[in-house]
């Protein structure tokens, strides 16, 4: 009985275009990617990698000797330092660029914050845009029950933020293919560095080939991408316009990106749903975390507790609410 | 069976109390009135009817089914047009009638009749958004039509519309009540309109319905013919004397005759010496019926 109710919503979430933009910004951003990497390449080629490494740890070292960074900086610098080594150590260059390794950053890069932008975009208007238009009182005047409407609304989102993800990485290696070198699915990848206060274990640390990685990371991505989804619908059921939800939305996802950037100190902040968004970088371990304690069992939970939250509210709403003009 | 049924309808926000103990019953095969000026509790009714506010006390039965407790199979019974007929402009009048047709899992072929039914074959693949708000009035009622309802429910349909296609309008929905025996739900704030259109009447004021019935005896009754005349005292007294009332309002002398009751008068008015400048028939305005029905209480 849904498929129909969601065949609408698919029909309405492409008419608006919003998925078109979407999909034009993706191509935009990667297609300028693409351009840089393949420069990094030609500039790779002929450079000494290893030399390169030591010099980036070098000049680590020393801005660290001279002191007055801040804490965080200086934590994630340290961080940074030891992962070098790890690679020098290896005999491997993680700088050169593939195809296959612009697809795995892409989650990381793309994952705590244009990916949920986009959705943002798709979504935050999904309900609070049939208000303003005054759709709102044919759709549910319909034989249909207010909670199946919802979740249509829900489901499709669900399936867009999805569909973003998958044509983010497909648009990711069709970019960088021709220009890259496309093969390199098997390198060896690591991933699972522990960075905790100044020191970075390497316990835990995994090696995957790079597809198995890939894969890990784009479903964390995935996962979190449903979260913000779920709390964008909530958003526009709060919100009568649509600029209202969607920029609210976006605010929440900026501002709060900033805010754990910029000021580690408040702890509280680490509540916040999108100090929790880069799961990618988590699982990499690559950067330490903006608060401690932030482990990747706690960002899973606390962006399922917020998009549980989140979904209890917009059908609490949606359910009982009096629809006026 | 009755079609559609109100019963102690009442809406209270806060303290204000929109609608107030509304009743009343649509049968199948007639087209009922709901007349009342702007902000009188139309629309807010109209939303109670259809499911989208709850009503603080009251309920609403649609071919035998509670609009709240059995919301699908009441909703499969009406059509309707809540306030304006806002459809998705973005998309083409077809991919809307798709859409709505979905939702009631209709075959597609309904689509055609129902546009064929409002005269809007030839715009279906047009975009919404390029429509008049004539043409969006008649989407609006194609939509209603979708699955074959048997209440229909449209509030202020001639908004928006040129006198031919208020008069199409208001035949098709004559029709519809007439040989598919729908029930017919307008609302309205011109008196005229309803006149035209409706068998049964409600008026509603304030909230609260002021009188039900049929419209011959609400509205046509109200009819009157007004004469102008050099002294209106002297032509009432003229008028009573034939056993006709006649009340005096400035210079002019009102009495509750149709037109062809009127020669007779003019006549006698002329031989006794009273100066007749213009006579004609004057429709009671609906301001003048609530002054009547409310005993003097202004409509504002």
């Amino acid at each position: 009985m849904l498929i129909p109710l969601i065949q609408n919503e698919t029909v309405k979430l492409l008419r608006r275009r919003r998925f078109a933009i979407v999909v034009g910004i993706l191509l935009a951003i990667l297609s300028i990617v693409s351009y840089s990497q393949y420069r990094q390449l030609r500039e790779t080629r002929n450079a000494n990698w290893r030399a390169d490494l030591q010099e980036r740890i070098a000049r680590y070292e020393n801005r660290l000797r001279r002191g007055r960074i801040n804490e965080t900086w200086a934590r994630s610098m340290r961080a940074e330092m030891r992962r070098l080594q790890f690679y020098l150590d290896r005999g491997i260059n993680p700088e050169e660029p593939t195809a296959p390794l612009v697809v795995r950053t892409f989650a990381n890069v793309a994952g705590f914050l244009l990916l949920p932008l986009l959705v943002a975009v798709l979504g935050s208007d999904i309900v609070s845009a049939e208000n303003a238009e005054g759709t709102d009182k044919l759709l549910l005047t319909r034989p249909v029950r207010r909670w199946k409407i919802l979740t249509s609304k829900l489901v499709t989102l669900w399936l867009f933020a999805s569909l973003t993800l998958l044509i983010g990485a497909l648009l990711a290696y069709a970019v960088t293919a021709p220009v890259l070198p496309a093969h390199g699915w098997d390198a060896p990848s690591f991933n699972g560095f522990q960075v905790a206060g100044d020191t970075v274990s390497f316990d835990s640390i995994r090696q995957l080939p790079l597809w198995q990685d890939a894969l890990l990371a784009y479903g964390l991505e995935w996962y979190a991408l449903l979260c913000v989804a779920s709390i964008a619908l909530m958003l526009s059921v709060i919100f009568k316009s649509s600029a209202a939800s969607i920029g609210t939305m976006l605010a929440s996802l900026i501002g709060g990106t900033l805010l754990t950037r910029v000021s580690p100190d408040w702890t509280a902040g680490k509540y916040l749903f999108v100090s929790a968004l880069p799961l990618a970088d988590y699982y990499t371990g690559a950067q330490a975390p903006p608060y401690d304690g932030m482990s990747m069992a706690f960002c899973i939970a606390l962006l399922g507790v917020w998009a549980l939250a989140a979904l209890t509210v917009a059908y609490g709403l949606f359910l009982k609410r009096d629809v006026f003009g | 069976m009755t079609a559609l049924s109100a019963s102690n309808l009442t809406k209270t926000i806060g303290d204000r109390t929109i609608v107030d103990d509304v009743s009343f019953d649509l049968q199948p095969g007639e087209v009922f009135g709901f007349l009342g000026p702007n902000g009188a509790g139309k629309t807010t009714t109209i939303r109670m009817l259809v499911g989208l506010i709850k009503p603080t006390h009251g309920s609403v039965s649609v071919c035998g089914f509670d609009i709240r407790k059995q919301f699908e199979k009441a909703m499969r019974c009406i059509g309707c047009i809540v306030e304006n007929p806002d459809l998705y402009r973005f998309m083409s009048g077809r991919e809307n009638l798709e859409h709505f047709a979905r939702m009631l899992r209709v075959p597609s072929s309904e689509i055609e009749r129902v546009a064929s039914l409002v005269n809007l074959a030839h715009r279906l693949d047009q975009r919404v958004g390029t429509y008049s708000l004539g043409m969006r009035q008649r989407l609006g009622i194609a939509q209603a039509m979708l699955g074959d309802p048997r209440v229909l429910i449209l509030d202020e349909p001639a908004n928006g519309l040129d006198p031919a296609g208020i008069r199409e309008i208001r035949e098709l929905l004559r029709n519809l009540a007439a040989e598919r025996g729908m029930a017919v739900f307008v609302s309205s704030h011109l008196l005229a309109e309803i006149e035209l259109t409706a068998d049964r009447v409600a008026i509603i004021h304030k909230g609260r319905i002021l009188r039900t019935g049929p419209v011959r005896e609400l509205i046509s009754s109200q009819r009157a013919m007004e004469f102008r005349v050099d002294d209106a005292e002297r032509a009432a007294a003229i008028i009573r004397e034939r056993g006709v009332e006649a009340t005096v309002s400035g210079d002019v002398v009102l009495a509750p005759i149709e037109e062809p009751d009127a020669p007779p008068i003019i006549a006698a008015l002329t031989q006794h010496g009273v100066a007749v400048f213009h006579a004609r028939q004057r429709v009671q305005t609906l301001e003048e019926m609530f002054l009547e029905a409310t005993g003097g209480e202004t409509v504002d």
